[in-house]
């Protein structure tokens, strides 16, 4: 379980993330809700390090990660898809997927050609691109590909930021029902932050709705996704 | 026609040398987005140490072998104490500006340079001392007539290769290599996944100050060690790394190769006071026409 207590993040004098406060229930998905700016993206980045909060606690299945660098936390079996597609576009696309099981080379050789295998199975079109540059892909190959890297280092729990983001509704369709399968069948745990709040609920076990860096509501998916006043409050439709 | 086969052989002995300078700028630029003018100052370093070694009775090759290995961790030394410090440090808003984040370094490795060059020349007295080949350093002899080119010649063109190789291989075919391609194109990515980046960073500063050290160890003879012979190589070493492209290692070659025959051809027919003009005359009009250099990406960073 991922435990998060009165987290506060800031960019200078600028507070991202004012004392937000939620658990996370392994193997279910958790989707963070909020418009622009709400913080969201800035709470994941707080989970794996690349910001440093300002105060708080973040722990999973009860290890403390504040204070801890983003490489141990990663390999602590945490794994992250940042905004807007990150790939490595000069590298090719199993280049991109084996960055992700570097770290597990030595001690698990066979593993890593296995979770390559799983990963090219979900998603069978990096397997026809292999060898070409990532650069050249499309933007719903490049989201396959940022989460392929992130799947092979066979994580217990996947932080998702923003899948959607650019993409066509029949691909972030496919992607999401990708990810709501193996949460269902591996047990992996998702924190899947989402500005497509609808497409977010219809999936997730829980739902967080952040506004301006404060935590508005914490409830089950499905009762924040019939809640009309919070919606039209919160979310503009 | 001996002439032309005279310039093209030393262009090629002398280019592979450049070659290796600009690998070791390409490294640490790739790495850590660094110019690290110290690099020829740690590499006179180094090879004041063979000299001293060379002086005290030990074989060249186990002399050779100690200033590769102390080229690396001077590399990793000066990562590790000053860069690293002074990228992780957070000052004021003027500090943390990009244009100052990338010129601090730089500004840093001129004063190690400075250190590296007085403290040579404290220690061992700023004489200048001649360095041995550990083949012939004269021109083969076919019949009467001496070839234009030695047996040094082909030993220094020879080693390039291997380390071209050799890095080629790290490059592409090793998990390590990937790691350090990673971390230089994207390091969010590369943290992303587990990559120990800042130990990648430091790795590539230590195969950087090899290289360097290799190449100081390569042009001494014809040079003569003091404090501050290799400065020249540095800036010819520079020019060919903006030549060919600051993070193409391929380009670091092409690079070195190209000044080399340029240097080479301008002082067999024109004259040896036109040679810095040459250089750069090719300086300019790469800037101008392929500013990126000859294999530099149009996106990529530049000087």
């Amino acid at each position: 379980m991922l435990i998060i207590k009165n987290l506060s993040t800031s960019y200078g004098s600028i507070k991202a993330l004012t004392d937000v406060s939620f658990k996370a229930e392994s193997g279910k998905i958790t989707t963070i809700i909020g418009a622009n700016g709400a913080g969201k993206s800035t709470l994941l980045r707080s989970i794996t390090a690349l910001e440093t909060p300002t105060q708080g606690s973040i722990t999973w299945d009860g290890t403390e990660l504040v204070g801890k660098s983003t490489e141990s936390i990663i390999r602590s079996g945490i794994a992250h898809v940042p905004e807007g597609h990150a790939v490595i576009s000069q590298l090719t696309v199993e280049e991109n997927i084996s960055v992700g099981s570097l770290f597990r080379v030595r001690k698990n050789k066979s593993d890593v050609k296995k979770a390559l295998n799983d990963v090219y199975e979900l998603f069978p079109r990096l397997m026809e691109r292999r060898t070409q540059q990532a650069g050249s892909l499309s933007g719903g190959e490049r989201q396959m590909l940022a989460i392929s890297r992130a799947l092979v280092s066979r994580p217990k729990l996947l932080l998702l930021d923003e899948p959607s983001l650019g993409l066509a509704p029949l691909i972030v369709e496919q992607i999401i029902q990708t990810i709501n399968d193996l949460c269902r069948k591996t047990g992996l745990t998702v924190l899947l932050v989402e500005q497509n709040a609808n497409t977010a609920l219809s999936v997730a076990d829980h739902g967080i709705l952040l506004a301006l860096g404060k935590l508005i509501a914490d409830r089950p998916a499905s009762e924040l996704r019939s809640d009309t006043s919070l919606r039209a409050a919160y979310l503009g439709y | 026609m001996d002439i032309f086969l005279a310039a093209v052989f030393t262009g090629t002995s002398k280019g592979a040398i450049y070659a290796l300078v600009a690998i070791g700028l390409v490294l640490v630029w790739r790495g850590s987005g660094i110019v690290n003018f110290a690099q020829m100052g740690q590499a006179m370093f180094s090879t004041y140490i063979a000299s001293t070694l060379i002086i005290n009775g030990y074989s060249y090759w186990i002399a050779f072998v100690i200033a590769l290995i102390i080229g690396s961790i001077l590399g990793v030394i000066v990562d590790l104490l000053v860069m690293r410090p002074l990228s992780n440090k957070k000052g004021s808003e003027l500090l943390d500006s990009q244009a100052m984040k990338s010129t601090i370094p730089v500004i840093a490795s001129l004063g190690i340079l400075g250190v590296l060059q007085s403290s040579a020349g404290m220690i061992w007295a700023a004489e200048e001392r001649g360095f041995p080949t550990p083949v012939s350093n004269l021109g083969f002899k076919i019949g009467k007539d001496v070839a234009p080119f030695t047996a040094f010649d082909l030993f220094v063109i020879g080693i390039v290769l291997t380390v071209l190789i050799l890095t080629t291989i790290f490059f592409t075919k090793t998990g390590m290599g990937l790691a350090m391609r990673a971390s230089a194109l994207n390091a969010e990515v590369a943290k992303l996944s587990g990559i120990k980046t800042g130990q990648v960073r430091t790795l590539s500063w230590a195969m950087s100050g090899c290289a360097s050290s290799l190449a100081g160890l390569l042009v001494t003879p014809s040079a003569n060690l003091s404090p501050n012979t290799l400065d020249l190589i540095l800036i010819i070493g520079f020019t060919a790394t903006v030549v060919g492209g600051l993070d193409s290692l391929p380009g670091a070659v092409i690079g070195g190769l190209l000044l080399g025959f340029i240097i080479s051809f301008v002082n067999v027919y024109l004259s040896p006071e036109d040679v810095f003009l040459a250089i750069m005359a090719t300086l300019l009009l790469v800037l101008i026409v392929k500013p990126q250099g000859i294999l530099g990406k149009k996106d990529s960073r530049r000087v």
